[in-house]
């Protein structure tokens, strides 16, 4: 009955996606070819952050939290950002509204990183006759990942596509984009110097993810009053 | 005109890419065909219980791979336990309940019985209280002597072991037994069945230390014996180390050689007898090599054997110490190698007994080693801490049979009372006060040789059948009697007869911790639901509560639209 057992955390980590596209107008307008795209600009991103990482970075042997790493580590991480840019501003796409462009590419770029991370130990470890937990928190991991990307997305296409902002609102957004994408070095630093356990980083994430997505919606529909 | 090309490039393009793809599904195929790469949170070495036919009877437990739940013995009465593996820690153990269970030849999936850490071979020396060993014996006899058909496995206790198996007794108390639909603890052991063991090796040590003949003396030095088998046979033949039985009479012949390997070696004071030093293996199957080692001795050094002793179980004795003989105690021999150990042994400060056992000719049995110099007309009498003979297969190197039961002491006054009186009788020195071996002298017993040999012994399983050719034991027992000895033989025999031994002794335990079926259609249950949610709520907050509705119903409208 393993076998089932992957089947339900494979579900739960690649089934919002799914259920994402199919259930917002995406589907209708046809923006497969987006997230398409915006997936291969992850995996350009993602080799270019690894040349980056085995190159600048000291591999340590213990589980030491060291500041000045997981600083190297977070300014790599931007590398993320950039990507995000890239496929956000400089990819052409068709005409599809910004409104839906963001989601398409905070969609792609989301199911790009959860195959990327997670399919193969779900592959490998679900598996197996010893029933963790583990994949299912992994599973919930991907969920609250889909959503901070969709919020980055939406922060970047308000950061680098809209022109016409309210001047009180770009510290905000600016802020909020920082926090999600540092996102990683905050869970790796709750994980090690607080010793939380996966559970209560994934309980933190998922939290973080809905206040993020509620703060970015809100941020969106507030820039979109002024255009006319 | 893009539209009329577009077909015709379709085809060639996704062949083109299709060929591409081939060796990408062969990748995908081979990592699919990588299933078992599951490793369990714990492994445990396990430790078979022997498997063997006595003249095609079989006996011991006949099957040896494991894959079942487990339970323990908190489960409710009448449930049926063929597919489960029962965990019986030794210190709960109710042998009445495994009696009947082995009697009555119930089908059970597997037996898994834990040693506590202190019984485990190499282990630190510490006293614990002896009550199990008792109950130890009483469970290798009904294993041994019984007919099992189902794996049975010998495992010591640690931390994860006391952690699942109280996790099993919970759960079997509230009733819920582990099956496949309830989840609990898998055990799985996956090694291939049990094959015969071809013709298994008996391996004879001997060592030959010369005397010196006397000027103008033509004859044939008398010789005296020293014999000691050094295999064991037990219960779990992985564990089977046999400090006492008969590690202990090893330890000891090795050292009577090496004193008088020293003694010899000076030509001054080498005496006129030739000392025969030999390790025998086949012990616990009647002794059978130490039969063909002697038929394979030329006649007339048989002949010239004077007398054999041998030692058998020296380690664990207080007070007394038992000669054993099978010719009656007037015959002269018997009374001149009695009184000369009694005399020593007065001098030393402890007793020796005199044990007679005839001989039944018609009776295959061979209690004691020294029976088999007797039925070729040798005079051997065996030097024992045991007052009765062993039974078959019994007191052979049992699982209780560690190095914390052996005391170095006694076999160093074995030692004593053996060299001693092998000296005085070669030199002539009979009911003479004179301390030959005394401490502090050259001539001392070495306490730390003893205690080296007994210590490595103790952690050597020397179950015959199991031991190759050129077994490492085997080797560095030779080598030592090598330095001791002027010449060495090694002599290789099958061990045929009436028993047939089988492999697989010794195997790694994997323990699951399974989830049951109905967890996984309750998550099923809960991820489909959360999904559906997900969607109900994407769609109303980005299209509306009516695209919602308007999903379930067919569209009518469309038909009034084409009349």
């Amino acid at each position: 009955m393993t076998l089932f057992h992957f089947f339900n955390c494979a579900i739960l980590t690649f089934g919002p996606h799914a259920v994402y596209y199919s259930a917002t107008p995406l589907s209708e307008y046809d923006t497969l070819g987006t997230s398409v795209k915006a997936a291969v600009v992850y995996l350009a991103t993602a080799l270019v952050k690894l040349v980056c990482l085995a190159t600048f970075l000291q591999v340590s042997e213990t589980e030491v939290f060291d500041p000045y790493q997981e600083a190297l580590k977070a300014m790599i991480g931007f590398i993320d950002v950039a990507g995000l840019y890239f496929a956000l501003a400089q990819l052409t796409h068709r005409n599809i509204s910004q409104n839906h462009k963001f989601q398409a590419v905070g969609l792609g770029w989301a199911f790009a990183d959860s195959v990327l991370h997670r399919l193969a130990p779900l592959w490998v470890g679900a598996r197996g006759l010893e029933f963790t937990w583990d994949y299912v928190l992994q599973g919930l991991e991907a969920n609250a990942n889909l959503v901070f990307t969709i919020s980055l997305a939406a922060l970047g296409s308000l950061m680098w596509l809209r022109k016409n902002k309210p001047k009180t609102l770009i510290p905000i957004i600016y802020t909020c984009a920082v926090i999600i994408a540092t996102m990683p070095s905050i869970t790796s630093y709750l994980r090690r110097v607080m010793g939380w356990h996966f559970p209560k980083v994934v309980g933190f994430e998922l939290m973080t993810s809905l206040v993020m997505a509620f703060i970015s919606c809100q941020l969106f529909i507030l820039c979109q009053r002024p255009s006319l | 005109m893009a539209d009329d090309k577009k077909p015709k490039h379709r085809p060639a393009a996704s062949s083109m890419v299709f060929a591409s793809t081939y060796p990408l599904l062969a990748l995908i195929l081979v990592l699919i065909a990588c299933v078992d790469l599951c490793d369990a949170a714990t492994v445990v070495d396990v430790y078979r219980l022997i498997q063997y036919d006595i003249s095609g009877v079989p006996f011991g437990s006949r099957f040896s791979s494991l894959n079942h739940h487990a339970a323990s013995l908190s489960f409710q009465r009448g449930a049926d336990l063929s597919r489960s593996v029962l965990i019986l820690p030794l210190r709960e153990l109710d042998l009445g309940f495994l009696q009947d269970y082995v009697s009555q030849k119930q089908s059970l999936g597997g037996l898994l019985i834990l040693l506590p850490e202190t019984l485990r071979p190499g282990g630190s020396v510490i006293s614990e209280s002896q009550g199990f060993r008792k109950l130890l014996a009483q469970l290798e006899n009904l294993l041994v002597h019984g007919n099992l058909p189902f794996p049975v496995y010998f495992a010591f206790e640690n931390k994860e072991t006391d952690a699942m198996l109280a996790d099993v007794k919970k759960n079997d108390a509230l009733g819920q037994q582990a099956t496949a639909t309830t989840g609990g603890y898998k055990l799985v052991i996956s090694v291939s069945e049990p094959r015969k063991i071809a013709s298994p090796t008996i391996t004879n040590i001997q060592g030959w230390l010369p005397g010196s003949r006397a000027e103008g003396d033509s004859n044939q030095l008398p010789t005296i014996a020293i014999v000691a088998s050094y295999d064991t046979f037990g219960a779990a033949p992985a564990l089977s180390v046999g400090s006492d039985s008969n590690g202990s009479g090893v330890v000891a012949l090795l050292e009577v050689a090496r004193l008088f390997s020293t003694l010899y070696s000076n030509p001054k004071t080498r005496g006129r007898y030739n000392l025969l030093f030999a390790l025998t293996s086949g012990g616990p199957y009647n002794y059978e090599g130490t039969q063909k080692w002697l038929k394979s001795l030329d006649q007339r050094m048989r002949e010239s054997i004077d007398y054999a002793i041998c030692l058998n179980s020296v380690g664990s004795w207080d007070n007394e110490l038992l000669v054993h003989v099978s010719k009656p105690p007037d015959n002269a021999y018997i009374k001149q190698i009695f009184e000369g150990f009694s005399n020593v042994a007065e001098d030393l400060g402890f007793q020796v007994a005199l044990k007679h056992k005839k001989i039944n000719i018609s009776n295959s049995r061979v209690a004691w080693e020294h029976e088999q110099f007797s039925r070729l007309r040798v005079t051997a009498a065996t030097l024992s801490g045991l007052p009765t003979p062993p039974e078959l297969l019994e007191s052979a190197g049992s699982l209780s049979d560690t190095r914390q039961l052996v005391g170095e002491d006694a076999i160093i006054k074995g030692v004593k009372l053996v060299a001693e009186s092998l000296a005085r009788h070669i030199y002539g020195h009979q009911r003479k006060d004179i301390k030959i071996f005394a401490d502090d002298s050259s001539l001392a017993v070495n306490p730390f040789n003893v205690r080296s040999w007994l210590d490595l012994l103790s952690q050597t399983p020397r179950v015959a059948p199991f031991l190759s050719k050129g077994e490492p034991l085997i080797m560095a027992l030779k080598k030592e009697l090598e330095d001791y000895t002027a010449e060495v033989s090694v002599q290789h025999e099958s061990l045929d007869g009436i028993f047939t031994f089988y492999d697989s002794t010794k195997a790694s335990l994997n323990i699951y911790q399974v989830a049951s079926v109905t967890f996984d259609l309750l998550l099923l249950l809960v991820l489909g639901s959360y999904l559906i949610v997900l969607f109900s709520f994407l769609v109303i907050t980005t299209r509306g509560v009516d695209d919602l509705i308007s999903l379930f119903r067919r569209p009518p409208s469309r038909k009034v639209k084409m009349v």
